[in-house]
């Protein structure tokens, strides 16, 4: 039930700010975030019942829908569905109350938000490969609306460009999905039971074929190189709340398909395929540095990094789909490695993301190139984007160490160059967040910038618990920890 | 229990951070003092009770923190080295901003940082497995970046604290690579399970740990993220130089020696990494007019000696040499700030100080000869040491080391004179004088050179037999010969520095190619100056070539989608009209044969059977 509460709440709260038309803004947005908070408190009660010793999917409901065709409802959660959704929650909670300009149609904001809450979260916790499909497509038109209400820039082309290119994956996905329930009998679209059957192992081509159209899918969502360049365009004209939820949470989306889709249930082709996979990983980790290192607007600098970011994820993934290496140990270090990136760059993106924001509000501008000295009359906003900052390149004490060390410890185990060149990754970052910090906040302050205000109330509040969660990450990942090794354990084997 | 150890600093430095601003600078310097006593009373608790400590993030990830003997040496010596800085700190930086009673937000963050960096330093060495090593070598970094930027209005120093935290970084990745070696090869990240590496393993696990330290320890060829380092202030360039920071990658290369010189190639290559630096810092430092890029050069040489003792087999000689070194350098550099306050500049042929500030002068030659290398003075004796620990391998490098003892005994005179010499002129009033430092600067000079002079113990048969049972390391035997070249060496340097000194020189071309690193800043700036052009390209072509991919389909679509709309439309209505027509025509012949007239009817009927006998008679014939 508790799963169920957590997606229905948000969508009774848009529904309700979609009823009543004479809500002010502030109701509005108090409505929303009271909404989007009691979904959280509801995956955080999932998360202080889940067993960690217990089966692999748990707090599972199941409701027949259309048996003819072996679709019900289902929901149910492993670790590490459980940990992204929770992180997601709370990026929704963020983004709900981060002040942002709202052009004067407040309900409709905050109802779009809300919708994308409920569907994001019934991607992670459903366990139909149907109802996944549905509220995989379903996020892309919450955040079409999004983007295209109230961004700036030209934020029709964006949101269409994002829209369409990414529903081509969704297509190519429908496509796997279909392939997957047909390969099954009786057909059948419940997660559990392909991944318990592996229908496909053996079958070759059509396996193969299968496992093409899932991942490529699941690279355009993530996204991987070369399929990433709807990504910055709709950041850069995305308002900063819509930007942080889809870094933080639409790409989640991809890495967490792979994890769900093809490495649990197709192993055996996963592990054919999974040097090829961490190739392209690795790839996209130098490429995506290298190339934000070259921009000089803030927001596709930041962009970019999610590319980066991401191909930490898939690298981990890919190494923990290597069945043929007899490192256990690795390869769930590296699953687990994985999962860990996903909620720390939700985090830590998310949070540079509303930074953005702020900076819009106050400037309507990304050039860097506009900016310096800074750190005197905004120490506030200094001290989150450094702290952002600093657990975006992988300083140790903050989130994004405890992801990239184990992923990066496990990739050695099983491809060691992979390994030795995926770490250049996070020199090339330091170097372009330092960079950007630099050319922020010090150095001299330019004249048109001398009314630029600090951080209001309602700003560091939601940067501040974005921040504690990084900082509780960074040094005390326990809680986190057993809660994604109950499942990395099971997937990869071990348990 | 261990925890407390750097765990204490860093609440330290947290609260300081925070509420520091609202004490006065004795205050602040008072605070950050006891801060650091109770530290090094910690430390010291630890040492004699043999404390532990441990936190489990999983059952894989396991931090331990543990008391080795290089550990302990550190552990003791940095709360004491940071001591002095501090309170020097609290009165020649915060003053200097503020002008008010009360020290600024700047001031708080500068003793707050640097008190981070002590604990985040005590944490490096009480690190028992390499994810707490690189847990804390990563702090360190954060550590320095964020201290070498504290004048961060002036565009210059942000970026100087940049190359410096990137080169040192370029080096934390082997700690990552040594990282992941060991646990590949044994499952774990504890330094025992580095012994049990062998083969292609533990060679990248060893090639990751020098790279690590050759970077945070400014040797070849890292030698000159130091230059960049100077953009911070005084007491930091103190506290990185001796205790901290550049003193991390000495510390690991003793911890680990015994495991380290398994493979084959590490002695040959610390031994010749360690010597090219020290003989190479010494010529930078022979020709260097900045005092404290005099200085870092030194430091770069030093730590190069203390390599070479690694080398040889003698970690607990290259750990007396970092002891003494770390108080002599920390004081050199507090007395290159008190001569910095005087002339505006580092400019070491504009200071000469000597008559004006007679006794930070005196306390000033203290280090100045210790780092010489004249006996009595304990970083003497270690620098004898060491030649004596080279010797064991061969005696031409043992040349070798005192030639580079030679190089120091050169600097450090042309540091004492240039500094504080006396002036070339006889009119002072010529230079523009700052004020009078105060008593805590020179204090806290006058303790470190106390200390150094208090090393030349060492020089006392007890102590040595004391040390040699305290480090459960053995000592190497000198050869007299050694000794008598080393003070030959030393001699003449300091002759050639009195010579260097006495009249202002221009510097030749190759000199003052010399003095900054033999071009080694420019190669560096050019790599960087490469990646940075390298992601400009990069996002050009993902911006035309990459992204051309997804226009080229939308137009493709467009056009496919104008194409269907003018021929396509004009085809798919033009089938069934062909069609309607067709029929229509059909229609219009076949109402012609309805004519009525009864011989038509006739005629067509014979028509038809003709055809059906033909018909038949073709079908009966065939």
């Amino acid at each position: 039930m508790i799963l169920t509460v957590a997606w229905i709440v948000p969508l009774l709260g848009a529904v309700a700010l979609a009823a009543f038309p004479r809500w002010s803004e502030a109701r509005a947005r108090l409505w929303a975030a009271v909404m989007a908070a009691l979904s959280l408190l509801a995956l955080v009660v999932a998360w202080v019942g889940f067993d960690p010793a217990g089966p692999l999917f748990q707090h599972v409901d199941e409701l027949q829908w259309v048996p003819s065709i072996g679709v019900a409802y289902r929901v149910g959660v492993d670790g590490i569905a459980l940990a992204v959704a929770t992180m997601s929650a709370l990026l929704f909670v963020a983004a709900i109350v981060y002040p942002v300009d709202t052009l004067g149609q407040p309900r409709q904001y905050y109802a779009w938000l809300l919708f994308l809450q409920a569907v994001s979260l019934g991607v992670f916790l459903t366990l139909d490969l149907l109802l996944f499909y549905v509220f995989f497509d379903l996020t892309l038109v919450g955040m079409f609306f999004l983007i295209g209400r109230w961004g700036h820039g030209t934020p029709q082309v964006s949101a269409l460009k994002f829209f369409l290119y990414t529903f081509a994956g969704s297509l190519l996905l429908l496509l796997a999905i279909i392939g997957l329930y047909l390969s099954i009998e009786p057909h059948s679209f419940d997660m559990r039971v392909l991944i318990e059957r592996q229908p496909l192992a053996g079958t070759g081509l059509y396996a193969g074929l299968v496992f093409l159209a899932l991942m490529l899918g699941f690279a355009i969502k993530t996204p991987l190189v070369p399929l990433h360049t709807w990504l910055p365009q709709a950041h850069v004209d995305a308002p900063g709340p819509a930007s942080a939820i889809l870094a933080g949470v639409l790409l989640k989306m991809g890495t967490y398909g792979m994890i769900r889709l093809p490495f649990a249930m197709m192993q055996e082709t996963f592990a054919e395929y999974s040097l090829t996979i961490a190739i392209v990983a690795l790839v996209a980790i130098l490429y995506g540095a290298l190339v934000a290192l070259g921009q000089s607007n803030l927001k596709r600098r930041i962009a970019y990094t999610s590319i980066n970011h991401m191909g930490y994820t898939v690298l981990g993934i890919a190494v923990a789909a290597a069945f043929f290496a007899d490192n256990q140990a690795a390869r769930q270090l590296a699953l687990t490695g994985a999962t860990v990136e996903m909620v720390a760059h939700g985090l830590i993106t998310g949070a540079l993301f509303l930074i953005c924001g702020s900076f819009w509000q106050r400037t309507g501008d990304y050039e860097l190139d506009h900016y310096g000295g800074l750190a005197h009359r905004a120490p506030l906003l200094t001290g989150f984007t450094v702290l952002a900052a600093f657990a975006s390149l992988g300083m140790p004490g903050l989130a994004g160490f405890v992801a990239e060390f184990q992923v990066f410890a496990g990739t050695f185990a099983v491809y060691p160059w992979l390994a030795v060149l995926g770490v250049l990754g996070i020199l090339i970052t330091a170097a372009l967040f330092l960079d950007m910090l630099r050319r922020l906040f010090f150095g001299r302050l330019p004249s048109h910038l001398g009314g630029f205000s600090e951080l209001k109330r309602a700003e560091w509040g939601v940067l501040g618990v974005l921040s504690l969660g990084i900082l509780v990450i960074g040094v005390a990942p326990q809680f986190l920890l057993t809660l994604i090794e109950a499942s990395s354990a099971l997937l990869v084997g071990v348990r | 229990m261990l925890w407390t150890l750097a765990l204490f600093p860093l609440l330290g430095a947290t609260l300081l951070y925070l509420g520091g601003r609202h004490l006065s600078r004795g205050g602040l310097a008072l605070a950050a003092a006891l801060v650091l006593l109770v530290t090094l009373g910690l430390a010291g608790l630890a040492v004699t009770n043999d404390w532990q400590g441990g936190h489990a993030w999983s059952e894989t990830l396991v931090l331990t923190l543990e008391l080795s003997t290089a550990g302990s040496v550190f552990a003791l010596t940095i709360p004491l080295i940071a001591l002095p800085i501090v309170v020097y700190a609290g009165y020649h930086e915060v003053a200097l901003r503020t002008g008010y009673r009360r020290g600024s937000r700047q001031g708080a963050r500068l003793i707050g940082l640097l008190l981070g960096f002590v604990g985040a330093m005590q944490l490096l060495v009480l690190a028992g497995d390499f994810l707490t090593l690189l847990i804390a070598w990563e702090l360190v970094g954060a550590c320095s970046w964020a201290l070498i930027s504290h004048k961060w209005g002036q565009a210059e120093v942000p970026k100087e604290a940049v190359q410096a935290f990137l080169v040192t970084r370029f080096g934390d990745l082997g700690l990552y690579i040594a990282a992941a070696a060991v646990f590949a090869g044994t499952g774990g990240f504890g330094y025992a399970d580095l012994a049990a590496l062998d083969g292609d393993l533990l060679s990248m696990a060893v090639a990751g740990i020098l790279l690590a330290a050759a970077a945070k320890s400014a040797q070849l060829p890292f030698s000159s993220w130091l230059f960049a380092a100077m953009a911070g202030p005084v007491p930091v360039s103190a506290l990185l130089h001796s205790a901290t920071m550049v003193a991390a990658g000495i510390y690991l290369l003793s911890r680990l020696q015994p495991v380290l010189s398994a493979v084959d190639w590490f002695a040959p290559l610390v031994i010749g990494l360690g010597l090219a630096t020290a003989l190479a810092g010494g010529v930078v430092g022979a020709f260097q007019d900045h005092a404290k890029k005099l200085l870092a050069a030194s430091t770069s040489a030093q730590y190069g000696l203390m390599w070479v003792a690694v080398g040889a087999g003698f970690p607990g000689v290259a750990l007396l040499h970092f002891v003494a070194h770390a108080f002599l350098k920390a004081g050199l550099f507090l007395a290159a700030g008190l001569a910095e306050r005087q002339t505006g500049s580092y400019d070491l042929r504009d200071m000469r100080q000597g008559s004006r500030l007679p006794g930070i002068a005196l306390a000033t030659a203290v280090p100045s000869l210790a780092l010489a290398g004249v006996i009595p003075l304990g970083a003497a004796w270690s620098k004898e040491q060491i030649a004596a620990a080279a010797g064991h391998q061969a005696a031409w490098l043992a040349v070798l080391v005192v030639l580079a003892g030679g190089l120091s005994a050169l600097y450090a005179t042309r540091f004492q004179l240039l500094a504080y010499g006396r002036p070339l002129r006889r009119d002072p009033t010529m230079l523009p004088q700052g004020p009078r430092p105060s008593r805590a600067e020179s204090g806290a000079l006058v303790f470190l050179a106390g200390v150094t002079l208090l090393l030349s113990l060492a020089w006392w048969p007890g102590a040595q037999t004391w040390l040699a049972e305290a480090l459960p390391r053995q000592l190497p035997e000198g050869k007299p010969w050694e000794l008598i070249l080393s003070l030959a060496l030393v001699v003449l340097g300091i002759a050639v520095g009195f010579i260097l000194t006495r009249r202002r020189r221009r510097l030749s071309a190759w000199e003052s190619w010399a003095s900054t690193w033999f071009g080694l800043p420019a190669v560096i700036q050019g790599v960087a100056m490469g990646a940075l052009l390298l992601g400009r390209a990069l996002a050009r072509f993902d911006d035309r070539v990459v992204d051309a991919g997804l226009r080229g389909t939308a137009r493709f679509g467009q056009w496919l989608a104008r194409r269907h709309a003018r021929e396509g439309e004009a085809f798919a209505e033009g089938v069934p009209g062909m069609a309607t027509r067709l029929s229509e025509w059909g229609g219009r012949w076949a109402r012609q044969a309805q004519s009525g007239q009864t011989h038509h009817y006739y005629a067509g009927i014979s028509l038809g059977l003709v055809v059906i006998f033909a018909i038949l008679l073709i079908g009966a014939l065939l």
